[in-house]
């Protein structure tokens, strides 16, 4: 039985994808208020264990996760362009909302509320009103995340959250994450292209390759 | 020798058709001299009773509105089940398939022709004569639009514990809104060219005077319910032409 506040953890997950193991037997632990990377060539398997931690993919162990479901910041930001950056943040309260409310978009006041002090949180105040799609690259991310924080999960995976930001834009998204966990006391895994953010904004850095996991 | 192949089918499926239609060019000279004397006859356009052929106009505009509207209410489920990223029920898919083809398959007029047998002469046998046809076309262009939509929202929704019925209408609904609309306003118009027809068989709009026109061989009120039909048709193309542009 998972003792409350151990973050995330991951037990022999194994992952198979159209005949080939992507993942084999990765077994991992991310503290609440720790950073940790997940570094590692292109096809990997990052994408692949974020997705099977976050419970999109069928894999072999186990996952077991403070509040459940782990929240996820998708690559490319996986935002509904024509809906208002606050919309997209909504987007992340679906799991504890009816169907009736939202697909009439009328979400609950207090919702909404959270959704604004998301987009604060993140930096995006005032811009709760833009569609998503007239918004940079560095915003759309940001609006990534608050959709993440909105699912109020205590575990936060991010999948290569920087890798299309310029330098500024990619330090400011990580030196947010970091604050995330120290602040908020999420558990964040990240995964990282860039071996010298991860040396400064990770806790500890994991690598991965041919679907096995270490500790560098 | 594989095109030559392909020339002999098709050169035998022409000869098959022309066997089957029969083209008659002596019989179409015989009859040239009757064409001429009816155009001759049409001029001028016989307008009078306008009030009554605007009413017939606005008519046939109710019955595809109307009959449109009700295809979209319909075909919102169909769409639903036949589009792969929302299917809530996969064995339903293949079904739903089948259900929307057959109603594509079989003409609006064909529809409104069983439906003046069932609920007798008039406009509203017309309406549900195209809201049938249209749900199929309607339903298979939206599940269309649904399936080479952008996922990656939809699967944001999914992985944050929203279900598909949720994703499929906070998301994927608003995302498709341009293509599905256009393709609702594409099939009003095409439907509002169909009504022009329905009269024929009795299911009201302007092709009941038509039919009553040509029955009475009075050219002259065809020709001007003709250009009443031309004018209609042109105005809803415009007017569908405009909002598609503006959802763009």
């Amino acid at each position: 039985m998972l003792e409350t506040r151990r973050g995330l953890v991951l037990r022999g997950l194994g992952l198979s994808l159209g005949g080939r193991m992507v993942l084999r037997d990765i077994s991992l632990d991310v503290a609440p208020g720790e950073v940790v990377s997940l570094e590692g060539p292109s096809g990997a398997g990052k994408t692949s264990l974020l997705r099977a931690a976050a419970g999109l993919l069928p894999h072999a162990g186990q996952v077991l996760a403070d509040g459940g479901r782990p929240a996820l910041v998708f690559q490319q930001h996986a935002l509904a362009g024509r809906l208002t950056a606050r919309g997209n943040v909504l987007v992340g309260a679906l799991g504890r909302l009816g169907f009736w409310r939202p697909a009439l978009g009328v979400w609950p006041a207090a919702e909404v509320a959270a959704a604004e002090s998301c987009l604060a949180r993140v930096g995006l105040a005032g811009l709760g009103g833009r569609r998503a799609a007239h918004l940079s690259g560095g915003q759309r991310q940001r609006v990534a995340i608050a959709r993440a924080l909105l699912q109020r999960a205590p575990v936060l995976l991010a999948d290569e959250p920087v890798a299309s930001l310029d330098p500024a834009n990619a330090e400011a998204i990580l030196t947010l994450l970091r604050g995330l966990a120290r602040e908020g006391g999420l558990a964040i895994l990240v995964s990282l292209h860039q071996p010298e953010l991860a040396r400064r904004f990770a806790d500890r850095r994991l690598r991965i390759a041919e679907g096995h996991l270490w500790e560098t | 020798m594989r095109r030559l192949l392909w020339l002999l089918v098709l050169a035998a499926f022409y000869a098959a058709c022309i066997a089957l239609v029969q083209p008659d060019l002596p019989r179409l000279w015989a009859g040239l001299p009757r064409l001429l004397r009816w155009l001759a006859g049409a001029f001028p356009p016989d307008f009078s009773g306008l009030p009554d052929l605007l009413r017939r106009a606005a008519e046939t505009v109710a019955i595809a509105t109307l009959g449109t509207s009700l295809a979209a209410l319909l075909a919102l489920p169909l769409t639903l089940l036949a589009a792969r990223p929302v299917a809530p029920l996969p064995a339903l898919y293949h079904p739903a398939r089948g259900l929307l083809d057959a109603l594509r398959g079989i003409d609006g007029f064909v529809f409104a022709l069983i439906f003046v047998a069932a609920v007798g002469l008039g406009p509203f046998a017309g309406m549900l004569g195209i809201a049938l046809h249209s749900a199929g076309s309607i339903a298979k262009l939206w599940s269309e639009a649904l399936e080479t939509a952008d996922f990656a929202p939809v699967e944001a929704a999914l992985s944050a514990g929203g279900s598909r019925a949720q994703a499929a209408a906070v998301v994927l609904l608003p995302e498709t809104l341009p293509q599905t609309a256009s393709a609702l306003l594409y099939v009003w118009e095409f439907n509002i060219r169909a009504s022009t027809v329905l009269g024929l068989v009795g299911a009201g709009g302007l092709g009941q005077e038509l039919k009553n026109a040509v029955d009475l061989l009075d050219f002259a009120r065809v020709l001007a319910i003709l250009i009443i039909i031309v004018a209609l048709v042109l105005a809803a193309d415009r007017l569908s032409v405009l909002l598609r542009r503006r959802l763009a």
